[in-house]
């Protein structure tokens, strides 16, 4: 992971654009894992099947991709391996660094032979050493210069021998600028958004694939001035951030399903006494425990639906980290101004996967508390506010703690205006449909889908999520095949801006709807709310996110049949052929 | 500051039985604001779902009626907003040592300056008359027809063992006695519990205030240290020692510990409520992400 991370650092301080995609088992020793870094001087947003070069640190890792090299790309891996007994394809490039011996000379020890080969990866790219110092410096001062001179030398050493060495690999890459960029994690970027929204308590239990927003803003907590707690469980979590966003601090909870199941209870009773909250569902394949570290967009109906009882709440699902930013501030605006349940729905996908980009726009971030009473006048003898006031946009000014003359009740049972539980049908009938008409404000706020490509397209690819990053990039491929593709996506998922949605689709010619999940939720969501249907659905939920090339193959395939075919398009993945030492008599 | 003790009445129409232990704690929570002359709109009463749950329509200050088994972590995210509030969690023993049970164990490491009210009724009143983790063995009730066949739940020796730093048991039909531990509560700098023997009149024919008016005595009669934590534990388990023949009241335990919240720089200065969001500066997150 650190030597990923500081070869796709080269690349980002070099003014490119990166992507950076780690995948590992739920197993912390003995699983495969793997880190791809996708670099480009175009806009590039999302990992790829095929790679030009494989760094293979052991056996296994030459012989499961050697499947996943790209035509006349190259493997680099350590000399002791003897590669040519998995058979690889005739195009593939086989360098073998003899990582140990360079590690000796450069007096290293065998802890840094993955920075050996970050050396020798950066060479065979043809990138500028210098980059490669600049990172260690960021990554080992901390533990000394002594350190840093150390890594630098060893990955001086795989350097100079993959350029003497290692002959025949024609792709290269230029740093393209000086232009500084940063480098963030989907669920990074979340986390400063709602830092930079005034986010000051952030409250947690770990999960998978939740648990680097915890990390992040913990190991930030006195830089940024907010406290972050960790729970005893989920349930305590949410519970918590209600009670803070009642005392009127911006808090926020994070987790994944399994987390987010624990959470519906008090998601209920914040809707039930109009306290805002934001929630973070980093979303996994499901259900149970499934498979911890993948990746999945199976909870948008249970997002929505979470909870008994009917009641107004927003989802945003972010599709890059520059949405995950700019959404996260804007999830707690709407949560104050509408005191609802706000869930930003992101995945493992987008939010474990790091990209650069510019600086975020910080001026685009509003803060819109809402109605908040201050300076109330007095209350007669034993009476109360009445935080729950009829109010015609269903809005009620809410009175913090603390404040003189605020003193009511707020409840998760059905109250009265003062927050006296009350069991009155009128009444009950009044509170909810005042809940109800916060929507008619709300839905000005939720914009339609967004466009991508081309105005006029033979084909509309629609997503929503993460899935527009493959998306994305599947418009270039196609383009680059003679279809003409453009992408409709929905980062705001509900409530259903329906005008909006059916004004976007109306446009379309041939649609084709793409999702993570395996029965096509947002399709559902868009029937049910606006009458929209599409021309086909493509699902994949085997744990992986669509790669640009799948979406690129499948669309393909459809426009070269003149859209004629079956409706519903299951994408599979290849699976890694696991290391059978029995079956290749090695 | 001097609160009058009327200005914490409501007008709110009465929902608990007449007779109901709940009057008994009420006067006594009532009371210990008054005489610690806390601003009300300082005060928030945050409570769980039950019976007990109704305390907050009762009390003039803010209130905060949560889920059944929530009011302490709902309490802790209000404490640690903002440190500047005086908190009181209150919930039923269903409620605290049932559905809320891990809450229960977690809040007293962290020391927390919270008091938390236990309305221990020994069943469930507000769901008509099912056993609770605190009923006695052989107490028959709807769930339980041919009595209880587990053990009781010990909220004096789980707070002493689990961190709590204020430990104290009333007995809502001595409300006097009741007030000085409650106002100890609240005074205390750190998570206290005050277990309250809080009779139903309705669903619980075993332990009326008859049965505890004939067992219960005040440690402070009994010239009990409540600094000794051995000596707490000893007082801790007598009740059950003596086939319930013998229930210690009083104050059990207290030390003096750091609070979770002092041990906090980002809030010496000033609770989170009072930071300025208006224009937060991230520029330092940019340095470690370029």
């Amino acid at each position: 992971m650190v030597t990923g991370r500081s070869l796709a650092k080269c690349f980002t301080r070099g003014g490119l654009n990166v992507v950076a995609y780690p995948e590992y088992p739920s197993i912390i020793r003995g699983g495969h894992n793997t880190y791809q870094v996708v670099v480009s001087d175009k806009p590039v947003h999302s990992p790829v099947q095929q790679s030009d070069i494989i760094v293979a640190l052991n056996k296994d890792a030459v012989f499961y991709h050697r499947e996943f090299v790209s035509q006349g790309g190259a493997i680099i891996y350590d000399s002791s391996i003897d590669a040519q007994k998995f058979k690889p394809r005739k195009d593939i490039l086989l360098f073998p660094l003899p990582i140990s011996e360079l590690l000796a000379k450069a007096g290293g020890i065998p802890k840094m032979a993955n920075t050996v080969a970050l050396g020798a990866a950066l060479a065979l790219a043809d990138y500028p050493f210098d980059f490669i110092e600049h990172v260690m410096r960021d990554e080992f001062s901390r533990k000394g210069d002594e350190v840093v001179k150390q890594n630098v030398a060893v990955a001086k050493a795989g350097y100079d021998y993959a350029k003497g060495n290692f002959k025949g690999f024609k792709k290269s890459i230029k740093p393209a600028s000086d232009k500084r960029k940063i480098f963030i994690e989907g669920n990074e970027a979340i986390g400063l958004g709602a830092v930079k929204a005034g986010m000051k308590f952030y409250v947690a239990y770990p999960m998978t694939p939740a648990s680097t927003i915890l990390h992040y803003l913990i190991e930030n907590e006195r830089k940024f001035n907010i406290v972050v707690k960790q729970t005893e469980d989920e349930i305590a979590a949410m519970n918590y951030a209600v009670g803070a966003n009642f005392a009127g601090v911006r808090a926020m909870t994070g987790t994944s399903g399994g987390g987010f199941s624990l959470m519906v209870e008090a998601m209920g009773m914040a809707a039930e006494s109009e306290t805002p909250v934001v929630v973070t569902l980093v979303s996994r394949p499901g259900p149970g425990t499934c498979m911890p570290t993948w990746t999945e967009q199976a909870e948008l109906r249970f997002a929505i639906h979470a909870s008994q009882g009917e009641f107004l709440r927003v989802v945003l699902a972010p599709g890059d980290v520059d949405e995950c930013f700019y959404l996260a501030a804007q999830a707690f605006n709407l949560a104050d101004k509408y005191q609802i349940p706000v869930i930003i729905l992101s995945d493992k996908f987008l939010g474990e996967s790091t990209f650069s980009t510019e600086r975020f726009d910080e001026s685009k971030v509003r803060i819109e508390r809402g109605k908040i009473a201050k300076g109330l006048p007095e209350l007669a003898p034993n009476t109360r506010f009445r935080r729950y006031a009829l109010t015609a946009d269903g809005v009620s000014p809410r009175a913090l703690p603390g404040e003189q003359n605020g003193m009511h009740v707020s409840s998760s049972y059905e109250h009265d205006e003062t927050g006296f539980s009350s069991e009155d049908f009128s009444m009950r009938k009044a509170q909810a449909d005042k809940r109800a008409k916060k929507m008619d404000a709300l839905i000005r706020e939720i914009p339609g889908p967004a466009l991508y490509g081309p105005k006029a397209a033979d084909v509309t690819l629609v997503a929503w999520g993460s899935q527009k990053l493959p998306c994305l990039d599947a418009l270039e491929i196609l383009a680059g095949k003679g279809v003409k593709a453009n992408l409709l996506h929905f980062s705001y998922v509900f409530p259903v801006n329906v005008k909006e949605t059916q004004k976007a689709l109306s446009k379309c010619r041939k649609t084709v709807l793409i999702e993570n999940n395996s029965t096509g939720q947002l399709g559902g969501l868009l029937k049910q709310y606006a009458d929209v249907g599409f021309d086909f659905h493509m699902l994949k939920y085997d744990g992986r996110q669509f790669f640009p090339e799948q979406i690129a193959d499948e669309v393909g395939k459809l426009a070269a049949a003149g859209y004629k075919g079956k409706k519903e398009i299951r994408v599979a993945e290849k699976d890694y052929e696991y290391y059978n030492t029995q079956r290749y008599g090695l | 500051m001097m609160v009058a003790l009327k200005d914490f009445d409501t007008k709110e129409r009465m929902q608990w039985c007449p007779g109901c232990g709940n009057f008994g704690l009420l006067t006594a929570l009532k009371g210990a604001l008054a005489e610690l002359g806390t601003p009300r709109h300082e005060t928030v009463i945050v409570t769980g779902i039950g019976c007990s749950g109704k305390t907050c329509h009762y009390v003039n200050t803010y209130g905060f009626e949560s889920l059944h088994g929530r009011p302490l972590p709902v309490a802790s995210g209000i404490k640690l907003a903002n440190t500047g509030l005086t908190v009181i969690a209150e919930g039923g023993d269903g409620d605290g040592y049932g559905i809320g049970a891990q809450h229960f164990v977690h809040i007293m490491r962290r020391n927390y300056d919270l008091a938390y009210i236990v309305h221990d009724n020994q069943l469930y009143g507000l769901t008509t008359g099912q056993a609770s983790p605190t009923s006695l063995m052989g107490m028959k009730t709807k769930t339980t027809p041919w009595g209880v066949i587990e053990k009781p739940f010990n909220p004096i020796a789980h707070g002493i063992l689990g961190g709590a730093t204020y430990v104290a048991r009333g007995f809502a039909g001595d409300p006097v006695h009741l007030k000085e531990l409650i106002k100890g509560a609240i005074a205390h700098k750190g998570f206290a519990l005050v277990d309250v023997f809080q009779p139903c009149v309705t669903f619980n024919y075993l332990n009326t205030y008859q049965w505890f008016q004939e067992r219960v005595y005040k440690l402070e009669a009994a010239g009990h240290d409540p600094k000794n934590r051995d000596a707490a534990m000893e007082k801790a388990l007598e009740d059950s020692k003596t086939d319930y023949k013998k229930i210690p009241i009083g104050l059990f335990y207290k030390e003096e510990r750091p609070t979770y919240e002092e041990q906090l720089p980002q809030i010496k200065d000033k609770p989170l409520v009072k930071h300025d969001i208006t224009n937060v500066d991230i520029s330092a997150a940019y340095e470690e992400l370029e």
